[in-house]
């Protein structure tokens, strides 16, 4: 039986020691960023259901979002919340943005590792592609 | 409006089922929550939301083992995501009619892809010259087999445009359509099983990404109607997967995959009939 390696899932020419180490380093800050963004993005539309729960005794929200981006519908909120308007709803909103720019993020540090960590020019622009259609998507109008 | 307290018990039951088929919540969730009155574009918003959840979270654990090709996944990306780009749009522009009857087809497909596969090693022989210079080759530690296995992508030239059909279908009917991308990995690209499950489910979360964005702007994502849908499919999901790598009787998963049969037979025959 041969010795699992890690990072043996991203390449099997990653033979020297450094590479294989930085590409184990990379599963795992690829796979955290995954977990923790889902679970902030859950834990905040579950906190702004308790929220919602304690000030109206009702778990249902009505608001709608139209004509909106991401990017905007976080600007929306932020700015109602700065004027004082500090409500459940930023927190759903939040919990939507997040989990929506989970995916993003894991993009924008596979591309950051590709780049610095294995200078991988073909991967890093692979990787731009994917980053900028998404960003277009994003904002999309 | 559906009150929270019907659509949360639901969408736990739809992730469950959806996990225990081996497929998503997404193609549980949209067929129940157009019985339950809701306009179909709406509900495929919200499913596609909840894919980001579902499949992001069992990708984390996945990369993480070392399984999942990152080189794989980022290439195939960039066909996926300009796929549900088109996909969502064309959902936008189309009537409630077609989407039914493609949902349907499209799950009935996915059903007898998942109870007729027959997994096969990944490909160890000589790759084309595209997908050499492409890298897409790998290894990773079998648990199961107690080894380190090798594999050679291959047809990537071909993968890829298959991947942009398998990113529309994505994007058309908000589901993380994993079947469909499976079966391109498998069968066309030669890579291990595990290799293309774990890779599919990197891939369907970005995908999923691009379509939710789409509906996101058109204003069919109802955060009262996604709020329950997250929350419900990512706890049954959860629930249903643990159970599933625990059961070793096949016949319980036969049932689960009945239900599916049953929902995308149900969609058909309203498509034709004429939505709701």
């Amino acid at each position: 039986m041969e010795d699992p390696k890690p990072g043996a899932g991203q390449s099997a020419n990653a033979s020297a020691l450094g590479e294989t180490k930085r590409e184990f380093d990379m599963d795992a800050v690829v796979g955290y960023i995954l977990l923790i963004g889902v679970l902030i993005s859950l834990v905040l539309v579950g906190a702004a259901l308790i929220w919602r729960w304690i000030d109206t005794r009702s778990l249902s929200f009505d608001y709608k979002i139209t004509g909106m981006n991401l990017f905007e519908l976080v600007l929306v909120e932020i700015r109602l919340a700065a004027q004082g308007a500090f409500r459940p709803r930023l927190l759903m909103s939040l919990g939507i943005a997040m989990l929506m720019l989970t995916p993003f993020i894991r993009v924008l540090a596979s591309m950051v590792y590709f780049m610095a960590a294995l200078k991988n020019w073909k991967y890093s622009v692979f990787t731009a592609i994917v980053l900028l259609t998404l960003t277009y998507s994003l904002f999309l109008r | 409006m559906i009150s929270f307290e019907l659509l949360f018990p639901i969408s736990i039951v739809a992730g469950f089922v959806g996990a225990m088929a081996g497929m998503g919540g997404g193609v549980v969730i949209i067929p129940v929550l157009t019985l339950l009155g809701v306009d179909i574009k709406h509900a495929i918003a919200i499913s596609i939301l909840s894919v980001i959840a579902t499949s992001s979270g069992s990708a984390s654990a996945y990369i993480r083992d070392h399984i999942t090709n990152l080189k794989v996944g980022m290439f195939l990306e960039m066909f996926t995501i300009a796929g549900a780009l088109t996909g969502a749009k064309i959902t936008l522009a189309v009537s409630p009619k077609p989407l039914y009857i493609i949902f349907g087809l499209v799950l009935l497909a996915s059903w007898l892809a998942l109870l007729f596969a027959r997994h096969q090693m990944g490909n160890t022989g000589p790759q084309d010259r595209f997908t050499k210079w492409l890298e897409l080759e790998g290894s990773y530690p079998d648990q199961a087999l107690g080894e380190v296995v090798h594999y050679k992508a291959v047809r990537a030239y071909f993968g890829a445009p298959l991947m942009y059909v398998a990113g529309i279908i994505a994007g058309l009917l908000g589901i993380g359509a994993g079947a469909v991308k499976v079966l391109i990995h498998d069968l066309v690209m030669g890579l291990p099983p595990k290799v293309s499950t774990t890779t599919s489910n990197m891939i369907i979360g970005v995908t999923a990404l691009a379509g939710a964005s789409v509906y996101l702007m058109a204003g069919l994502i109802e955060p009262g109607l996604a709020a329950p849908v997250i929350l419900g499919i990512a706890i049954g999901a959860f629930l249903g997967t643990r159970l599933l790598v625990r059961m070793s009787n096949q016949a319980v998963r036969r049932f689960f995959l009945f239900i599916l049969l049953i929902l995308a037979v149900e969609m058909i025959v309203r498509g034709v009939r004429g939505g709701l």
